[in-house]
């Protein structure tokens, strides 16, 4: 299969939804991967089982915040950069790009460095869904260390060793705001061998699927999503980085869902009962136009569905839950499973 | 004057807003009818006295369309500031190529910009932009200039704009996106270099009005129709042609509200081959939340939400279409009042479900023109402020300054100009806190 002209829109609009919305930098995003498989060809997109095991993965992606890129639009060498940077720093030849993250941005991004750089997509990423803390991802999950971290603007270029976890996370967002609030950033690099064991295969191609269903009832399916509640936005408050919705069902029998977020959507509440809860995914989808509207978007009095679907299982188990569950985030609740919720 | 395809009409209103007379012209085959044609046409039937006529309102909007399909377009010189970056998507990449080959001079990325806290990114290059307008001087009748992230900071588009007057002299028009549009490069370099391509134009549709009102002895100050549902001055249209684009549409909005003294409405405005379905907000037309499209290129300048139809054989058809369009411009069963204008309103049934009653009111067929004529001037500021540390309460204080001062240059009485709407939205996809401030101010007319 390959990423071109004839799927990177659905492609695009897939990675917006699978993020909820957030983030920012998409439109920008396919019109570069669009004007780089013009210009140097499509990009292959190729399963782990296709690949060597010995063959090397560049994991990348974006620090920062991506919407940076609708004014100071990318050079598009970033990828090439990170390369050059990983294989100095002794890991070898890399053999294909493999996203970070699906969600957002960061999946359609790496296409561009992808057809600059003649390599393949592999059809996988290590999140699933859009994530803050650079520590959560498959690779720390299965504690397999991927380094080094390399950040580039296209301008300098920071390589950080042996930090991982948190610190990883510290040193990557303190070099993104330094270098004008958003930059690229590579992983390191893995063996295929080692993201086998680890990352979520096939989430590009799922994010094809769910960016070519044309409706609203076809996306949630794709997505396997349920809808939370349909109504109006009667109370939005932020401050401090954390923030709450309340969403109210319009007509006879008012029903009202509390939406709880901080950079994504986290927690939702019905009826004093907590509904769906993070690592799920929960999305508010504007009842207007059927695309999502990222936290920064919505407004009061806004007309929405809110639809929630479940992460990857490797986020449900007890260390998944520690690294990305409510309590991963400051909530004191226990994590509540989609299917066991009210629908 | 409401001058389109199927001829014009021209009303004469006095200071009150008081309809005096109207008239219409018809269209000679097929074409616009000249300005020249349509005052002098005007001047003997309406037996106005020409000494005693103040101001005279022209929609160019479907003059621009036509520069436009037939290419009758300045071309313009396109500089980007904010390399290294920006270089995945080249100025003008997606714009199709028959179009950009005749719009476009050459265009070039220099080094400067400013980071989305207003931090300067690099010295603005000067000498790239010098020898880059040495390299086109020859064709460009005008330049586009497009900064990162200068609606923060337009420091460096106004050097870029020094440096192109002195070396192409200070007769070649510039535009600069920080007074074109809004946060998000492409949309705002796009609108910039559609504004540049028009200027040529707007400057043979404003020699050519104020000929025809030299040649009938009328001393009115001439007036344009602007996308908002306001007017602006001839010399504002000059600079600022993109805002005439969407100016018939907004006029014929304004006029509905005027005529049936309602703020909130759907408006349908029926002309011979389509209609057009809008929203009124405070007596002003709602703006699209999406950037509005020209050709299929996003241009990141405002725009009237406006639902085209086509009238077609008028019918159950046309009723459909347009039911559909409500639904589609509102989102939702409206409780608004539906108020039909247009030469076509016949066209339109007396039941139409999803709103609270059906208006038609009197001289509704010339609503366009009634519109323009008693519209006010007005000045728009959309400026971002990161927070460095500033109240937003100053930063609200600049941005209604700007406003009031726009309006003012747009032809607004200073003594009577005020401001009639102010937004602000948080931006929180940025890393600190940062403000956005949008304020329109309006006036009555000099």
């Amino acid at each position: 299969m390959r990423l071109d002209a004839s799927n990177l829109g659905d492609y695009a609009r897939g990675c917006a939804l699978l993020g909820a919305g957030g983030g920012g930098g998409f439109d920008v995003g396919l019109l570069m991967a669009l004007h780089a498989v013009e210009a140097h060809g499509p990009v292959a997109l190729v399963g782990l089982d296709a690949l060597p095991d010995a063959s090397r993965v560049m994991l990348c992606g974006i620090a920062g915040s991506p919407a940076i890129a609708d004014e100071r639009i990318w050079s598009g060498d970033e990828g090439g950069r990170l390369l050059t940077a990983v294989e100095a720093h002794g890991s070898g030849g890399i053999g294909a790009l493999m996203c970070l993250q699906i969600a957002g941005a960061g999946g359609v991004l790496p296409v561009t460095w992808a057809a600059r750089l003649g390599l393949p997509l592999v059809d996988a990423d290590a999140r699933g869904r859009a994530f803050p803390r650079l520590q959560q991802q498959a690779m720390h999950l299965a504690r397999i260390h991927a380094g080094p971290l390399v950040l580039t603007d296209s301008r300098s270029t920071v390589v950080v060793e042996a930090a991982d976890g948190p610190w990883a996370d510290r040193l990557a967002h303190g070099v993104a705001s330094a270098l004008g609030g958003m930059c690229a950033i590579a992983l390191g690099s893995v063996s295929v061998a080692q993201a086998r064991s680890a990352v979520i295969s096939g989430t590009v191609s799922h994010a094809i699927e769910v960016g070519h269903a044309r409706s609203g009832r076809g996306a949630r399916d794709a997505l396997g999503a349920v809808v939370l509640v349909e109504g109006r936005v009667i109370d939005l408050e932020r401050g401090d980085g954390r923030g709450s919705a309340v969403v109210q069902t319009e007509g006879t029998g008012t029903r009202q869902l509390r939406l709880e977020f901080q950079s994504d959507y986290l927690i939702a509440i019905d009826d004093g009962a907590v509904c769906a809860s993070v690592p799920d995914v929960i999305c508010v989808v504007s009842a207007a136009t059927g695309d999502p509207l990222a936290i920064e978007r919505t407004r009061f009095d806004d007309r929405v569905v809110v639809i929630a679907w479940p992460a990857h299982e490797l986020w449900r188990s007890s260390d998944g839950l520690s690294l990305a569950g409510p309590a991963a985030f400051g909530y004191d609740v226990d994590h509540v499973p989609l299917s066991h919720a009210r629908s | 004057m409401d001058v389109r395809a199927a001829g014009a009409d021209v009303v004469l209103m006095d200071a009150d807003d008081r309809l005096l007379t109207k008239v219409g012209i018809p269209a000679s085959g097929g074409a616009v009818p000249p300005i020249q044609r349509v005052i002098a046409c005007a001047v003997s039937r309406l037996g106005a006295d020409p000494g005693r006529v103040t101001h005279a309102t022209l929609s160019a909007s479907r003059s621009m369309s036509d520069v436009l399909e037939q290419r009758a377009v300045s071309r313009v010189a396109v500089v980007r500031i904010g390399w290294p970056l920006t270089g995945a998507v080249p100025p003008l990449s997606t714009w199709p190529g028959e179009l950009r080959r005749a719009v476009s001079a050459g265009a070039c990325t220099v080094a400067g910009g400013v980071e989305y806290d207003g931090r300067m990114s690099a010295p603005l290059d000067e000498t790239a932009i010098a020898r880059f307008l040495h390299s086109v001087a020859g064709e460009a009748d005008a330049v586009a200039i497009a900064g990162v992230f200068s609606p923060i900071d337009p420091g460096h588009e106004l050097a870029a704009a020094a440096v192109v007057q002195r070396e192409l002299g200070r007769e070649v028009s510039i535009s600069l996106s920080h007074e074109i549009g809004s946060l998000g490069l492409l949309g705002r370099e796009n609108a910039t270099v559609l504004n540049a391509a028009l200027t040529r134009a707007a400057g043979k549709i404003g020699d050519e009005l104020r000929a025809a009102l030299a040649h009938e002895s009328m001393d009115a100050e001439p007036f344009f129709a602007q996308n908002d549902g306001s007017v602006m001055a001839l010399e504002h249209a000059l600079r600022f042609p993109e805002l005439a684009l969407g100016g018939r549409a907004a006029a014929g909005m304004r006029g509905a509200a005027y005529l049936s003294g309602v703020g909130d409405a759907v408006v349908v405005s029926v002309g011979a081959s389509s209609a057009s379905v809008g929203i009124l907000v405070n007596g002003y037309p709602r703006e699209t939340d999406v950037p509005p499209e020209v050709e299929g290129i996003r241009m990141g300048f405002r725009a009237p939400a406006v639902a085209e139809i086509s009238v077609g054989a008028g019918g159950q058809e046309f009723v459909t279409a347009l039911h559909g369009a409500i639904a589609r411009t509102w989102g939702a069963p409206a409780v608004l009042p539906l108020v039909v204008v247009g030469e076509g309103s016949d066209l339109v049934p007396e039941e139409v479900p999803g709103v609270s009653e059906v208006m038609r009111p009197a001289e509704g067929d010339v609503a366009c023109a009634i519109g323009m004529t008693i519209a006010p001037v007005s000045g728009q500021a959309d400026v971002i402020y990161a927070d460095r540390g500033a109240p937003w309460a100053r930063a609200v204080q600049e941005a209604r300054s700007l406003a009031i001062g726009r309006a003012v240059v747009a032809g607004a009485d200073p003594r009577r100009v005020d401001v009639v709407e102010v937004t602000e939205l948080p931006l929180f996809s940025l890393l600190d806190p940062a403000i956005r401030v949008r304020v329109r101010a309006s006036g009555p007319r000099m």
